[in-house]
C-alpha cells in the first residue's frame, strides 16, 4: 500500500501523455564556431528537441552523454572536455529554454576562447539542427488518492513520465515537475515531493525512474520520517 | 528480451558426416520426404537427392493480419489508445501512398504492414504502385545509385524514360485524397497530378540525398519542391528545400514473420536445414546483394577473424524486384568466397522473411557493412533480436547504433574485423549492447511509432491539430 497518507487530494491528478513530431531544421554545423553561432539563433523548439526530448528518445540508456549538443562534441568534434561541460548541463536546473540556451552558449563560449583553434576544424560529421512539434494528449487516467497515483504511474506509457517529470518545469517555471507539484499543493505531501525532486533523471532509465517513484509512494517509513 | 546466450547451444539433431564438413551443399539432417522443393544454395548446385525445405521455393500462406491490439503487449496499451485517440481526429479522411515496387525492399515492407493498421484506425489508406519496362526500372536504379553519390552519365534518353512513365501512370491514377504520399524518386513526377484546391501531398524519401549526382538531384529537385512537405529517414539525408521537413525512422514491424519471436526448434531447424552449425559463432549479414551493401567486404573481414576465431559467416539476400545488378553482385560475392565452406551465401526468395528471422535469432553477431545506406532496417532488425550488431557508419545507421552503447559502427574492413573479435570475446559487453539496442528499437523504430508519426503528420497537414511547442 502506498504511503501514510489516504485523504484524498484537494484536485485530482490528471496524466497526459506527449508524442513528438521532429522537423529537420536548415541548419546544420561542420565546426563548433558554427554550432556556437546557430545554438544562438535556432528555434527555442531546436533547443528542446536536443536537449530535452533527447533524454525520451534515448531513455533506456543509463551511461553516455545527456544531450545532442554534447554527444556531438565527443563522437564528432573529439572533444572530450567540452563534451562533459555540455554534458553537466542539467535540464533540471532551466525553468526556461532561454535560459537552458544561454548557459550552452556561456559553455560553448568558454571552451572556444580557452581552446581557439577548435573553433574552426571541421567536425567529422555535421550536426543537424532539428526541432520537436509536440503534441499533448489525454491518457484517460486520474488520480486523487495516492493508491490511484500509485497505479496511474505504474500505467502511463514512458512519454507521460517525461512529459510530467522532466518537460514540467518549463510549463511550471519551477525547479520541480507535476508530480511533486501536486504531490506538495493538493495533497501537502513536500517530503515526497522533495524525494520525487531528487530522483536522478540522468543516471536512471525512464522505466528506472518510475519504478523509484512508485517505490517512494509505497516506503511508508521513509515518508513519515521526513513527512 | 532475450539476451545473447554466451555459448550457442548445440545442434540438437544429431550431426552428421556431412555437418561435420560444414557443407553447404549437403543438408544437416534428411528433409522429410513431404517437405517443400528448395532452392539451391547460391552458386552451388545441389543434387536432385539433397533437397531442403528451406528456402520455399513458393510463398508460404501469408500471416493473419496483426491487429493494433496484437501490439499492447510489446509497446503497451496506453500506446495503442493514444494511437486511436490521435486517429479519431482524422476518422473518413483518405490516403494514398505510391511507390515502385510491391514487393522487396523495405518500403514495400513498411507498407504491407502500415496500410492495415490505417485502415484499422479508420483511415482509409489505399496503396498503388506504379509500372514501368525494364528500361524505366534499369534508369530509375542508375538514378537511385547516382543520387547515393555513384558517378553517372546522365543522358537525355533516361531523363525521358523517366518523365514518360511518370506521366504514363499518371495519366491511368486518379488522386483524390486528402493526403498523397508518394514514396521514392521513382514516382516523384506524379506530383504534377496534384490539384490547387484539394489535397496535400508528401515526398517520402527512403534513400540519402547527402550527396547526390547534381544531374539526377537537379531533374528530381523541382519535381520535390512541388510537394507540401518531405519526410526523410535522417537528418543527414535531406536538402535544403524550400518546403518543409520531418524525421520518420523507418521501422519494422515486431509482428511480423521476419520480426516476431520464434520457437528455438524452428530456429534450429533453419540452421540445419541450411548446414549452419550452431556450436560455433555466426556471423550474419542480411542484404540484398548490392555492392553498396559491401558483401565482398563482409567476407574480406571475416577472412580476417577466420585467423583468430573460428566462426562461420551467413551472407543472406536476396534482389528486389527493382534491382538488375543483384546477379553481378552476388557472383563477386562467391568468387570471393570460393572454396571456403563457413561461408554460407543464401540467395533467397522474397518470401523469405521466416528463415532470415530464424538465422538473425540464431547469430551471435549481426553485421551491417553497408558502404552507402537508406537507413537500414536490417540493422533494426538486429538490434529488436536483441544481437549485437556491428555496421557501417554511413546512412541511417548511426541513428540506430550508438556507437559502444547500441552496437559498434565501423569505417572499413579492417575496423569490422577488430570488433567482431573484440565482441566474440567480451560476450558480456556483447549482451549489453543486445538489450540496449532491443530498447533502442522499441522507443523509435517499431510499426506503431510510425503509425504514430503518419497521424501526427495528417494532424498537421490537415489542421486538424495545433503543436504546443513549435
Amino acid at each position: 500500500m502506498p504511503s501514510t497518507n489516504h485523504n484524498p487530494a484537494r484536485s485530482p491528478f490528471d496524466f497526459q501523455s506527449a508524442a513528438h513530431l521532429i522537423r529537420i531544421g536548415e541548419a546544420r554545423a561542420d565546426t563548433l564556431g558554427e554550432l556556437l553561432e546557430h545554438v544562438r539563433t535556432c528555434s527555442e523548439g531546436s533547443i528542446f528537441e536536443h536537449t530535452f526530448q533527447t533524454l525520451q528518445e534515448h531513455h533506456f540508456l543509463k551511461e553516455g552523454l545527456s544531450n545532442d549538443f554534447a554527444q556531438w562534441a565527443l563522437a564528432a568534434c573529439n572533444e572530450a572536455a567540452l563534451a562533459e561541460h555540455l554534458t553537466a548541463v542539467d535540464v533540471r536546473d532551466f525553468t526556461s529554454i532561454a535560459d537552458l540556451r544561454e548557459r550552452v552558449i556561456e559553455t560553448l563560449e568558454e571552451h572556444l576562447q580557452s581552446n581557439p583553434q577548435a573553433r574552426e576544424r571541421r567536425s567529422f560529421e555535421p550536426f543537424y539542427f532539428c526541432a520537436s512539434e509536440l503534441y499533448v494528449m489525454p491518457t484517460g487516467i486520474s488520480a486523487r488518492t495516492l493508491d490511484e497515483f500509485a497505479e496511474g504511474l505504474s500505467q502511463v506509457p514512458r512519454a507521460s513520465i517525461h512529459y510530467h517529470f522532466i518537460d514540467a518545469r518549463l510549463r511550471l517555471k519551477l525547479n520541480s515537475n507535476d508530480f511533486s507539484y501536486w504531490l506538495r499543493d493538493s495533497l501537502d505531501l513536500p517530503a515526497m515531493a522533495e524525494r520525487f525532486d531528487r530522483i536522478d533523471i540522468y543516471t536512471l532509465t525512464l522505466e528506472d525512474v518510475r519504478r523509484k517513484m512508485i517505490a517512494v509512494l509505497r516506503d511508508q517509513d521513509g515518508n513519515r520520517g521526513r513527512a | 528480451m532475450s539476451p545473447r546466450k554466451k555459448n550457442p547451444p548445440a545442434a540438437k539433431a544429431p550431426r552428421s558426416a556431412s555437418t561435420k564438413t560444414r557443407s553447404k551443399v549437403k543438408p544437416a539432417a534428411p528433409a522429410p520426404a513431404s517437405a517443400a522443393p528448395v532452392a539451391a544454395v547460391a552458386g552451388v548446385e545441389s543434387p536432385p537427392t539433397e533437397r531442403r525445405r528451406y528456402p520455399r521455393l513458393e510463398p508460404p500462406a501469408p500471416l493473419p493480419m496483426a491487429q493494433l491490439d496484437d501490439y499492447a503487449p510489446i509497446v503497451g496499451r496506453q500506446e495503442i489508445d493514444q494511437l486511436r485517440f490521435l486517429a479519431d481526429r482524422l476518422r473518413g479522411r483518405r490516403v494514398k501512398m505510391v511507390n515502385s515496387t510491391a514487393v522487396g525492399g523495405g518500403v514495400a515492407e513498411i507498407l504491407n504492414r502500415l496500410i492495415p493498421l490505417m485502415n484499422e484506425l479508420e483511415i482509409q489508406h489505399r496503396w498503388e504502385v506504379i509500372t514501368g519496362g525494364q528500361d524505366f526500372f534499369e534508369v530509375t536504379k542508375a538514378f537511385h545509385n547516382a543520387l547515393h553519390g555513384a558517378p553517372y552519365d546522365l543522358t537525355g534518353d533516361a531523363q525521358e524514360i523517366f518523365l514518360r512513365y511518370n506521366e504514363q501512370n499518371r495519366q491511368r491514377m486518379a488522386f483524390g485524397e486528402d493526403v498523397v504520399v508518394i514514396h521514392d524518386p521513382q514516382p516523384a513526377g506524379l506530383i504534377h497530378s496534384r490539384q490547387p484546391d484539394h489535397g496535400k501531398w508528401v515526398w517520402r524519401c527512403h534513400i540519402d540525398l547527402s550527396n547526390p549526382h547534381p544531374g539526377v538531384w537537379g531533374l528530381l529537385r523541382p519535381l520535390v519542391e512541388e510537394y507540401d512537405t518531405a519526410i526523410f529517414s535522417s537528418p543527414a539525408f535531406s536538402r535544403r528545400l524550400s518546403i518543409p521537413q520531418y524525421l520518420f525512422y523507418p521501422c519494422i514491424d515486431p509482428l511480423s514473420e521476419k520480426n516476431k519471436k520464434l520457437e528455438e526448434s524452428s530456429v534450429q531447424d533453419v540452421c540445419d536445414a541450411f548446414g549452419i552449425d550452431r556450436s560455433r559463432p555466426i556471423l550474419t549479414q542480411v542484404s540484398r546483394f548490392d555492392r553498396l551493401k559491401d558483401p565482398v567486404g563482409v567476407i574480406r573481414a571475416y577472412k580476417m577473424v577466420k585467423r583468430y576465431v573460428d566462426c562461420q559467416l551467413v551472407l543472406a539476400g536476396g534482389g528486389a524486384s527493382d534491382d538488375p545488378e543483384g546477379a553481378a553482385v552476388l557472383a563477386e560475392a562467391q568468387t570471393e568466397a570460393a572454396g571456403d565452406p563457413d561461408v554460407f551465401i543464401l540467395d533467397l526468395p522474397p518470401w523469405s522473411a521466416f528463415e532470415i528471422n530464424a538465422l538473425q535469432s540464431a547469430s551471435t553477431i549481426i553485421i551491417q557493412k553497408s558502404l552507402r545506406e537508406g537507413f537500414g532496417l536490417t540493422v533494426a532488425e538486429g538490434l529488436w533480436k536483441g544481437k549485437p550488431v556491428i555496421a557501417g557508419a554511413v546512412g541511417g545507421i548511426p541513428v540506430q547504433v550508438i556507437h559502444k552503447l547500441t552496437g559498434m559502427l565501423v569505417h572499413s574492413v579492417e575496423g569490422c574485423a577488430f570488433q567482431i573479435r573484440y565482441l566474440l570475446t567480451h560476450p558480456e559487453f556483447a549482451a549489453q549492447l543486445g538489450r540496449n539496442g532491443r530498447e533502442h528499437v522499441r522507443e523509435n523504430f517499431l510499426m506503431t511509432s510510425n503509425v504514430k508519426r503518419y497521424l501526427l503528420l495528417y494532424l498537421q497537414l490537415l489542421g486538424a491539430a495545433a503543436p504546443e511547442l513549435a
